[in-house]
């Protein structure tokens, strides 16, 4: 018996021992470089994600470690600088009126790449890849994440190697978000001389790990579930970055991912949760902290539905005091978003007035609507809502006698959870019931077909980030977007259709020159906040910690977690 | 035996078929695939039309079962909806590296477990069955993550802190060559699933020795003038094995599974997390192909156990 179970042991310890190595060496050595060994030497500096790609070509997927991997290979005719203005990458400048790339009409945009451009192969990269990467996206037999404004290009010519001459069926203001790197990338450049000819791409070996690159860095080791390596272009028209390597870790639990910092297993992390804030300084001065404030907020938004078939209506109604501007206005005086700002989030993020912050879109003449309980009393008052025996304001809403009680749904992470528990205090205060409802992601975000509250319009509130990508989206506000039984594809989650704000945002819509559009953003901006038609929570913020030796250039918040590795270097 | 074989293979055929349902029906109430499209600005009704097209995921979900199990049948679990990768790529890559760390906890699980449940049985109520039942309780209360984050506190963050030769705070496949490397990385997570499971294993086995220990056979021996030594490991520990044998048994097709908790707080890019974060995005195609993997694995392994049981006990009889 002692012999027979030694033995079992003895097999069961080599076969462990010969498994390991079969599953791990099978998987290096598709990038340029072959198998690869760590560190190799030189300037590396390895990066813990808390997620691993699903695919690495950005074109395909919706998430953001795809869009940072794929920034640092895969580039656009142009790139978002620290200061998040537009500049060129792979033209040679952004078309404007002024140097004639932009048409008066607005309906013809010219690129001029640079010479002599190529792909990390040796390949030319030209004007013809961007033709190809227009037919590749507008392909139907490819699954790619959006076609938005591609979708409005009638052609594109290419006279030389050079230039590409984009025509447009009608005005596309957002044009700055094609063929540009950005927070999602959805605008890099593929090489026609590996995917011409293929469609269903979305299954293609080259999507999911693309082994040439256009940008300054290949992929050149991906192992599932461990870490990716990335070695520079040699042919970047920029040249070689400042590092020789860098890794990418895949580090789930952000407890593990502030011990790999302590012990200089990573030198970076770029995606801490704001909530990690709680310990994160305390870790100075070997690991320092940066928080960066971007164009993504938190909101709390009202269900203004009203109850139809036609456009703009929705299987549902509202609840019905939101109706009212006053009872809007005064849940917005009634939450103290700057305490739970400087509680919560630690105070190093802000309380946004409106939409867009931290972005040139955003209107800087709006201040927050301060925390004023008061006065969100006195407005509940004007609207008929008068305190009950319970303690809950009550009142006639279309002749019904209405509780201000209402259900406000939101995913399960803990920052939500906390925030909600804060908001339910405060407007307690006040005379409303405020009853948060957790569910996870993946329910909450569920689309019409899936039945999802939000999405169908059966809720009251509900809570999530929205943003900026990188132009300001006002297709959201539309009549024509209120999701129904109709219109199951609408996006419009306010389920509110307002004539007057429906044209404000077709208005922006009207040029392609971004001042004048501006006007019309600001107007919009304003609008929503005179009509207090969302709660403006906070800017969320990038929680980025790194070692000492590792030196982090200014970042821009719409470009990107890693659309500046180039610059990145060591001490 | 044959005819009771094959009878438990077509009933396990029936078993496997309803665990994937079940699981298909879960995995769909659960999380939307889709909503990972949900909110994101820019992105058009038709996009989304188009992407739920090719998932499949616009047909009725009768129709997208039956599609995937008869894919099933045929050895191609299909695709994710979010990598694009084949599943059994997927599970490839991550499998050996889950039987890497399970196995080798595993191995010293057993290792452990004998010594100290053996160890305690002898010695009952000695001090040293106290302190092994102590440490036992303790190891067996307490969450793993509690141990996992300890020992990673004090062996890789401490350690580096005092200037000592520490321990790396997650998985790294750098170079698989390096046996070194891979043995350095495995000594906390191994040690973490060790503790784990040692605490229960050692308390079963003393249970199961001092229950032997209390039969008239063992008196018998003793009556005969045996050394206490030939007693225990010839007679004793012999028939008290049988029961923590199969408990190992039945503990090998979870080792296909993995460990959750272990492999994500120390990076470990095994099957427990493969699982975990696809299944957290309703990824059914992933789910249900590692769901079928360990179903199918215990499946089998509960029909080779009983079929064992023939072999290593006479009276048992298969029909």
């Amino acid at each position: 018996m002692k012999r027979s179970l030694f033995l079992v042991l003895t097999i069961l310890a080599v076969a462990s021992m010969l498994l390991a190595s079969c599953g791990t060496a099978a998987k290096t050595g598709k990038g340029p470089g072959g198998s690869i060994p760590f560190p190799t030497g030189g300037k590396t500096v390895t990066v813990g994600f808390s997620q691993e790609p699903d695919l690495v070509d950005a074109l395909f997927s919706s998430m953001s470690y795809a869009a940072w991997v794929d920034q640092s290979i895969q580039v656009g005719l142009g790139t978002w600088d620290a200061n998040n203005n537009l500049v060129p990458e792979l033209a040679t400048e952004i078309p404007s009126i002024a140097n004639g790339g932009v048409s008066a009409d607005g309906l013809t945009i010219t690129w001029h790449l640079r010479k002599g451009l190529l792909w990390s192969d040796g390949q030319p990269l030209t004007s013809a890849d961007v033709k190809f990467t227009w037919q590749l996206l507008t392909d139907p037999g490819n699954a790619v994440y959006t076609r938005a404004g591609y979708d409005q290009i009638t052609s594109i010519d290419t006279p030389d190697t050079t230039t590409a001459v984009l025509h447009f069926k009608a005005l596309y203001p957002g044009w700055q978000t094609l063929f540009d790197s950005g927070p999602n990338n959805q605008g890099n450049i593929q090489p026609m001389h590996i995917l011409q000819g293929k469609t269903g791409l979305e299954k293609d070996p080259f999507i999911h790990w693309p082994t040439i690159s256009s940008g300054p860095w290949v992929i050149a080791d991906w192992v599932a579930g461990d870490h990716m390596t990335l070695w520079p272009n040699p042919n970047y028209w920029r040249g070689k970055p400042k590092l020789d390597q860098i890794q990418i870790k895949f580090v789930p639990d952000p407890e593990t991912a502030k011990a790999a910092l302590k012990t200089g297993d990573v030198d970076f992390v770029p995606d801490f949760a704001e909530s990690d804030l709680a310990d994160l300084p305390a870790l100075e001065p070997a690991i320092h902290t940066r928080v960066d404030a971007g164009p993504e907020f938190e909101h709390y938004l009202f269900n203004l539905g009203v109850k139809g078939t036609g456009v703009g209506q929705s299987d549902y109604d509202g609840f019905c005091p939101f109706k009212d501007v006053k009872v809007r206005k005064a849940i917005i005086l009634g939450i103290d978003r700057q305490t739970i700002v400087n509680t919560l989030l630690f105070g190093k993020t802000t309380v946004p007035a409106s939409l867009w912050p931290n972005s040139f879109w955003y209107n800087t003449n709006l201040t927050p609507y301060p925390y004023d309980p008061t006065q969100a009393a006195s407005l509940l008052d004007s609207a008929g809502y008068a305190l009950g025996t319970d303690g809950i304001r009550h009142g006639m809403c279309n002749g019904v006698d209405t509780k201000l009680s209402f259900n406000f749904e939101t995913t399960n992470k803990q920052l939500r959870e906390d925030m909600a528990a804060a908001v339910q205090a405060q407007l307690k205060q006040i005379g409303i019931e405020f009853k948060p409802i957790f569910t996870p992601s993946g329910t909450f975000f569920g689309n019409y077909a899936s039945g999802a509250n939000m999405a169908t319009g059966n809720f009251d509130m509900a809570g999530y980030t929205t943003g900026f990508y990188p132009d300001p989206y006002t297709d959201g506000f539309l009549c024509s977007t209120v999701i129904s039984a109709q219109n199951q594809g609408g996006d419009n989650n306010y389920h509110l259709c307002d004539p007057a704000l429906d044209a404000i945002m077709q208005a922006s819509n009207a040029s392609a020159d971004p001042a004048v559009r501006k006007t019309a953003i600001d107007q919009a901006q304003q609008y929503m906040y005179d009509n207090a038609l969302v709660v403006p929570m906070y800017a969320r913020a990038n929680v980025m910690s790194y070692v000492d030796r590792f030196v982090l250039p200014p970042t821009s918040v719409i470009g990107g977690m890693m659309g500046d590795t180039f610059d990145w270097d060591v001490k | 035996m044959w005819t009771y074989i094959s009878r438990r293979l077509l009933q396990a055929l029936v078993i496997l078929v309803i665990i994937t349902g079940v699981c298909f029906l879960l995995t769909h109430f659960s999380a939307d695939p889709m909503s990972q499209y949900a909110n994101k600005q820019g992105m058009t009704a038709a996009d989304r039309a188009i992407i739920a097209h090719s998932l499949g995921l616009d047909q009725p979900l009768p129709v997208q079962y039956v599609k995937w199990l008869w894919l099933a049948l045929h050895g191609n679990l299909g695709n994710s909806f979010f990598s694009r990768q084949p599943v059994l790529t997927m599970i490839a890559q991550r499998l050996p590296l889950t039987l890497e760390l399970m196995v080798t906890a595993e191995v010293f699980i057993i290792i452990i477990s004998l010594i100290l449940g053996t160890v305690s049985a002898v010695k009952q109520y000695s001090a040293i069955d106290n302190i092994i039942t102590s440490f036992s309780f303790i190891g067996y209360s307490m969450p793993i993550f509690f141990i996992a984050f300890g020992l990673m506190q004090i062996f890789a963050v401490q350690f580096k802190a005092w200037g000592l030769p520490y321990l790396p705070t997650g998985a790294d496949i750098w170079n698989p060559k390096d046996l070194g490397a891979l043995i350095r990385h495995m000594v906390l997570p191994v040690t973490c699933l060790v503790i784990i499971q040692v605490a229960g294993y050692s308390r079963f086995l003393r249970s199961s020795i001092l229950e032997v220990l209390g039969l008239d056979y063992v008196r018998t021996a003793r009556a005969k003038g045996l050394s206490e030594r030939t007693m225990l490991f010839k007679h004793a520990l012999r028939n008290a094995l049988l029961p923590f044998i199969t408990i190992i048994g039945l503990d090998i097709p979870f080792l296909l599974g993995g460990a959750l908790v272990t492999e994500s707080i120390f990076a470990w890019p095994g099957m427990g997390r493969l699982f975990w974060e696809y299944a957290q995005r309703g990824d059914f195609p992933v789910v249900n192909g590692v769901l079928l993997l360990t179903g199918t694995a215990v499946v089998f392994f509960t029909i080779v156990v009983d079929v064992l049981y023939t072999f290593v006990d006479p009276r048992i009889r298969l029909s």
